[in-house]
């Protein structure tokens, strides 16, 4: 690919020469969305992405001057600048966070590319909304094409963003949608694309394939857990994308540093994802109740409390059966049990709670902050709490009392695999 | 009107200085409506064609990111398309258009530095009578700053809007050919039109005109439309899905260029 080389020198700045990948993090939100945390904080989260290895940061023009010299030395990420402004996230009331809605969509140039350029950026970043109406996407293009041309006048790369929102949109075209759009972008003078995920590899890359410039993939929302976000990630590598420009799920992540470095080990370093978080695959055996066997003698309840303390009853049972309601007693008895879905334990945000390699639950104590996530997270409401610390099944270390109790086989084992990080016993 | 150096030397660059003559290819339409069957790497298609044709119509982009195929004594020169519309947006995209939209996304100083041999442009014809203003306003524009920088202004005449039908189609292209003529175009691109209209055409226009074909022409046609005066063919971003198109074109560059007859080219 030919380019001047202003453009290929600071290109290289922003793509690893050695894999032509980058890893970049969006932390421009206080320039168009509601003050929130990941906002105020900025200066320490982009202290810490810089720690993290990230090869380029896109901020505003004002960040650029109040932190911009955390992006000093040759080994520090690329400044890309945001040269444009729009109110999307502002737009209706029925983002909670919105304090200001807006009822017309606008999106602004707000300054030419020699501005980034004497500001020391690698690029600037532009939106291309696709999607909302004729004349909206005209003013887009046109726009586009007014930072393309002086870009190439200055050497200056133009990173544009196709964002395909708007009434035309649906979620039946809007892979067909980003795929045309980040061709179109490419066409008018694009060096590279921030886009969303299409949603699968396939279309992913089919859009990589047409753009025809490299292409780094943005993170959304943020995710509920960071695996979800580096499996997009993956994904994203796998269909040919040259790296990601996450914003929300880094700059809103409890670690950014070790989630930024995360990326760079999945992008640069060749890591698989169990290898990043630890885990390996895991087989072993789970409970499974089987409501139709069930005659309701709640003898398993008993067999519980009496393996795992001293006396009997069933109010401390770490499983239980629920029985039919009046009126509904030709329906069977009903097993609770625990399955190893695993939500206790992704809600435990100490990693207190884990799932161990042998497919048990374990608690390490010392870890736990008593914090109740994982009892309002358990969809069978089967933890309690005991002396400030959650009681779970630990699967009687894979001799199941219950199981061995219940002759009618209304609970059994069952076979369960499942990626698990290590654990560390305490 | 003599043209200066400048421009005599960049119009030679795609239409040969010996027989007049051209063969040019668009690939400009993934510009619009993206990836289209055949284009979707453009690298692979321009490497394929650019031997064979004289030009290759390709937008800024496109021009900026695969000049190792473009230019050079034996190989395709590039034509930049500087502007952009959504009116090729059919019911078939998954956006259709529902207000055409055109405005221009470069310039003849942009396009220049591309290493441009000329700026493309497109008069619309036919959609309503404030888009077709703002369209001769900025064609206007884009012909004086090519005139002072030397660059040649290729005007495609695009008759296409709602106002135009079969009754009125060939006046309406010689309605725009008259319009580019006097805005100062220095070749001209028209959509295929009878024999009698392109001889009118061909006598009365004094700089090259080119027909714009959707798919390779007939050989017939291509007889036809060379005797009537017109210079030459733009073949559409369609003949890439066609099989063989780069053997196709081959043929077509030798039948348009050697004054053969089309049986002659092919045995070749």
């Amino acid at each position: 690919m030919t380019r001047a080389p202003g453009k290929t020198a600071r290109l290289n700045r922003l793509f690893n020469p050695k894999d032509g990948r980058a890893v970049c993090v969006a932390a421009d939100h206080g320039w168009m969305s509601d003050v929130t945390p990941n906002v105020m904080e900025l200066r320490r989260i982009l202290e810490l992405v810089v720690r993290g290895g990230a090869d380029g940061i896109l901020i505003s023009f004002g960040t650029a001057v109040r932190h911009g010299h955390l992006l000093r030395g040759k080994d520090s990420p690329a400044m890309l600048i945001r040269a444009d402004w729009m109110n999307m996230p502002r737009l209706g009331a029925s983002n909670v966070s919105n304090v200001l809605p807006v009822v017309n969509f606008k999106k602004m140039a707000t300054s030419r590319a020699r501005d980034a350029l004497h500001m020391g950026a690698s690029a600037i970043t532009i939106y291309y909304f696709i999607g909302y109406g004729d004349e909206f996407e005209a003013l887009n293009i046109e726009q586009a094409a007014d930072f393309a041309k002086e870009c190439r006048k200055v050497g200056l790369p133009l990173i544009i963003e196709p964002m395909a929102v708007g009434g035309m949109v649906t979620g039946v075209n809007i892979a067909e949608i980003l795929i045309a759009s980040g061709r179109i972008a490419a066409e008018i003078g694009a060096d590279a694309l921030k886009i969303p995920y299409t949603g699968d590899v396939k279309t992913f890359k089919e859009l990589v394939d047409q753009a025809g410039v490299p292409v780094l993939v943005l993170g959304g929302a943020k995710s509920d857990v960071p695996r979800d976000a580096l499996e997009l990630v993956d994904e994203a590598l796998r269909a040919g994308a040259s790296g990601t420009v996450f914003g929300r799920n880094v700059t809103k992540a409890k670690d950014p540093q070790k989630m930024v470095a995360d990326i760079c080990a999945l992008v640069h370093g060749g890591k698989t994802i169990a290898e990043i978080l630890g885990e390996h695959r895991a087989v072993g055996q789970r409970l499974k109740p089987v409501p139709a066997q069930c005659i309701g003698c709640q003898l398993c309840e008993v067999a519980c409390v009496r393996a795992h303390t001293p006396g009997y009853g069933q109010t401390r049972a770490r499983l239980r059966v629920e029985t039919p309601s009046l009126g509904e007693e030709l329906k069977p008895h009903r097993p609770v049990v625990c399955t190893l879905c695993g939500q206790c334990a992704d809600a435990c945000a100490t990693g207190a709670l884990t799932i161990a390699p042998e497919a048990r639950l374990v608690l390490q104590r010392s870890l736990c902050s008593q914090c109740g996530a994982c009892v309002d997270a358990c969809p069978f409401h089967l933890i309690f709490v005991e002396d400030g610390y959650p009681v779970v099944c630990d699967l009687c270390d894979g001799d199941p009392e219950c199981v061995k109790w219940c002759k009618r086989g209304a609970i059994v084992l069952t076979e369960w695999k499942r990626r698990v990080r290590h654990v560390h016993a305490e | 009107m003599e043209i200066d150096i400048g421009k005599t030397i960049r119009i030679s660059d795609f239409v040969h200085a010996a027989d007049g003559r051209a063969l040019l290819l668009d690939t400009t339409l993934p510009g619009s409506i993206g990836a289209v069957p055949g284009l979707e790497h453009t690298a692979e298609a321009l490497a394929e064609v650019t031997d064979i044709v004289d030009g290759l119509i390709v937008n800024p982009g496109q021009a900026e990111h695969h000049a190792e195929f473009l230019g050079g004594r034996h190989r395709a020169s590039p034509l930049v398309r500087v502007d952009w519309t959504n009116a090729f947006r059919g019911q078939d995209f998954c956006l259709p258009a529902t207000e055409f939209r055109h405005l221009f996304i470069s310039d003849a100083e942009d396009a220049l530095a591309l290493g441009a041999s000329a700026a493309v442009a497109s008069l619309f014809l036919g959609f309503d009578d404030e888009a077709e203003a703002r369209n001769i306003e900025a064609l206007s524009h884009l012909a004086r700053e090519c005139t002072r920088l030397a660059l040649p202004l290729v005007v495609d005449i695009r008759p296409i809007g709602y106002k135009v039908g079969p009754s009125n189609f060939e006046e309406s292209v010689k309605l725009g050919l008259s319009f580019m003529q006097e805005l100062g175009a220095d070749v001209l691109i028209i959509p295929p039109c009878s024999q009698g209209t392109c001889a009118t055409i061909g006598g009365w226009i004094a700089v090259p005109v080119l027909v714009r074909m959707e798919e390779f022409p007939e050989a017939a046609h291509i007889d036809a439309f060379l005797a009537a005066g017109l210079r030459g063919f733009v073949l559409g971003e369609k003949v890439f899905a066609r099989e063989r198109y780069a053997e196709r074109l081959e043929v077509l560059a030798r039948q348009v260029h050697q004054r053969s007859s089309s049986d002659d080219a092919r045995a070749r």
